[in-house]
């Protein structure tokens, strides 16, 4: 438990890109639960052509139903987290679940504060 | 002057008597176009009329201005020109016996020296009679290696025929002896490259009245585009017609080496770069790469590691799909191993009739998921069929 915690750790821990000045990098996810989310997203898009396309063999009325059923049996064997529908879109500065704009990935209140810093490209106070 | 034509190493720069002495000699001869002088002569040798050709093409370009100085001696040469056999035939039997020339300017000063000592001998014939010794002379100044003693002898009865300053005209006359030793010596040690070879290839090019109006004409008139750029049209119709040989008829004249195995043999050590010299050539533009100094090498560097797009934005960057449309929708050709009849068929149908109408796939990835249902039916034929 310990042994694969740690394991989770490493993965978890990005390199810091070699670069000669240094930009904010970071090398951590920010929580655990990021750490899932980008998992799922990786499964989920290595599955994403195979669950496609014994879909489309289960979700059609021309073939015969056993073939569809023994389809089913197929689909639910592959890993849960392969599935697209458990990727939640997250905010990428602090993983808020809720409140994400999906055009900046952010969440409202991280959204708030940079807008307000006047760094957010195009975004200014509304007022009419 | 013609002290400023011949410039070879071996020519001091005061210009002694002598010196200016053999280019006066020299300046009938250059002068009236040596084919000139062969048709006096009637020399029939044609690789005597070659090497003279193309020397005199050399050397009339260059002697052009000093047409005016040599009035005086043209009539000596003129006088000399009428004498019967004898300088005729020790030229024949000079030149017959040529073998080695490097440059033209090395053949040049060849013909001087031996030009200087036909002279030298002329004139002695004329003055003192010791031509007998002196045949023998000029026909051993090629094969005898070190100077003879007959030699020295002529240097010594030029010398004494020549009005000014005996000595320093004997004195620079050996050494412009032993030089021409010695350059023939370099060249026959240095390897053959016979001229004559290079020569024979070339020809004097004849231009006819109207072809050269045509040309003088191109190149007055000023023919502008719109760009204002010069109307280059005539240049390629008249190279073309100028290079008629093609580059590779005629003899390996073997004046260049080949360098392209070396090369090669470079190419094929480098192929195999070690990890650590990848590690250093990283580590290397890691430090020499600054900061950027301001907003355009910031978006420099993006455009480079892939952040920015490129300006102006490509549709299709990134995407290299070679594949023609009909490669994209007429996919029935894969439907080969499928059965013709059947529900499967029917449903292969409708699959290809939606990978058609896919803009964002590959025609791989589209001919990938055929491979996979086809696949997928093969293995669950048994099932099927029982059912």
């Amino acid at each position: 438990m310990a042994a694969s915690a740690l394991g989770w750790a490493l993965r978890a821990a990005r390199q810091v890109l070699p670069s000669a000045f240094m930009t904010q990098s970071r090398s951590y996810y920010v929580d655990w639960r990021m750490l899932r989310d980008v998992k799922r997203r990786k499964l989920a898009y290595e599955y994403a052509d195979e669950r496609l396309r014994i879909n489309a063999i289960r979700k059609n009325t021309l073939l015969p139903k056993e073939l569809q059923e023994v389809a089913d049996k197929e689909i639910a064997a592959l890993p849960r987290d392969s599935c697209p529908v458990r990727i939640r879109n997250r905010c990428v500065l602090t993983s808020r679940p809720r409140g994400v704009k999906r055009r900046w990935r952010l969440s409202r209140i991280v959204f708030r504060h940079f807008a307000d810093h006047g760094q957010m490209s195009g975004i200014q106070r509304a007022m009419w | 002057m013609l002290s400023g034509l011949f410039r070879e190493g071996s020519f001091q720069d005061t210009t002694s008597f002598t010196e200016r002495l053999t280019k006066f000699s020299l300046g009938p001869y250059l002068q009236l176009p040596f084919s000139i002088y062969l048709s006096r002569l009637c020399l029939s040798s044609r690789k005597i009329q070659k090497l003279f050709s193309t020397s005199s093409v050399l050397s009339t370009e260059k002697v052009k201005s000093t047409a005016s100085e040599d009035s005086t001696t043209e009539v000596a040469s003129k006088s000399q020109e009428g004498t019967p056999e004898t300088p005729k035939q020790k030229l024949l039997n000079l030149i017959g016996n040529m073998k080695v020339e490097v440059s033209y300017r090395k053949k040049l000063q060849q013909l001087k020296t031996r030009e200087v000592k036909n002279q030298a001998t002329d004139k002695l014939e004329g003055m003192d009679g010791e031509g007998a010794v002196l045949q023998r002379t000029t026909e051993d100044i090629k094969r005898g290696k070190p100077l003879n003693p007959e030699l020295v002898k002529a240097v010594s009865a030029v010398a004494s025929s020549l009005p000014l300053n005996k000595q320093q005209t004997e004195s620079e006359l050996l050494a412009q002896l032993r030089r021409h030793e010695e350059t023939t010596d370099k060249q026959k040690k240095g390897g053959v490259i016979n001229i004559r070879n290079i020569i024979s290839e070339m020809a004097v090019k004849r231009e006819s009245p109207a072809q050269r109006g045509v040309r003088i004409s191109n190149r007055i008139s000023m023919d502008f585009d719109e760009d204002g750029q010069r109307i280059k049209s005539e240049r390629p119709s008249r190279q073309s017609s100028d290079s008629r040989r093609s580059l590779k008829v005629g003899r390996r004249l073997n004046i260049f080496t080949k360098a392209s195995t070396e090369t090669e043999n470079a190419l094929q050590t480098v192929s195999s770069p070690t990890i650590w010299d990848l590690e250093f050539a990283k580590e290397v533009a890691a430090v020499t790469a600054q900061p950027p100094r301001n907003g355009f090498e910031e978006m420099i560097e993006w455009t480079k590691e892939g952040i920015l797009w490129e300006y102006p934005i490509d549709n299709e960057a990134g995407m290299e799909d070679d594949a023609e449309f009909h490669e994209h929708i007429f996919l029935e050709k894969h439907l080969e191993d499928f059965p013709k009849q059947g529900p499967i068929r029917h449903f292969m149908e409708l699959v290809i009739c939606g990978l058609s109408k896919n803009p964002y796939l590959s025609v791989k990835q589209k001919i990938e998921h055929i491979e996979w249902f086809q696949k997928y039916f093969e293995e669950k034929k048994e099932y099927l069929q029982e059912i």
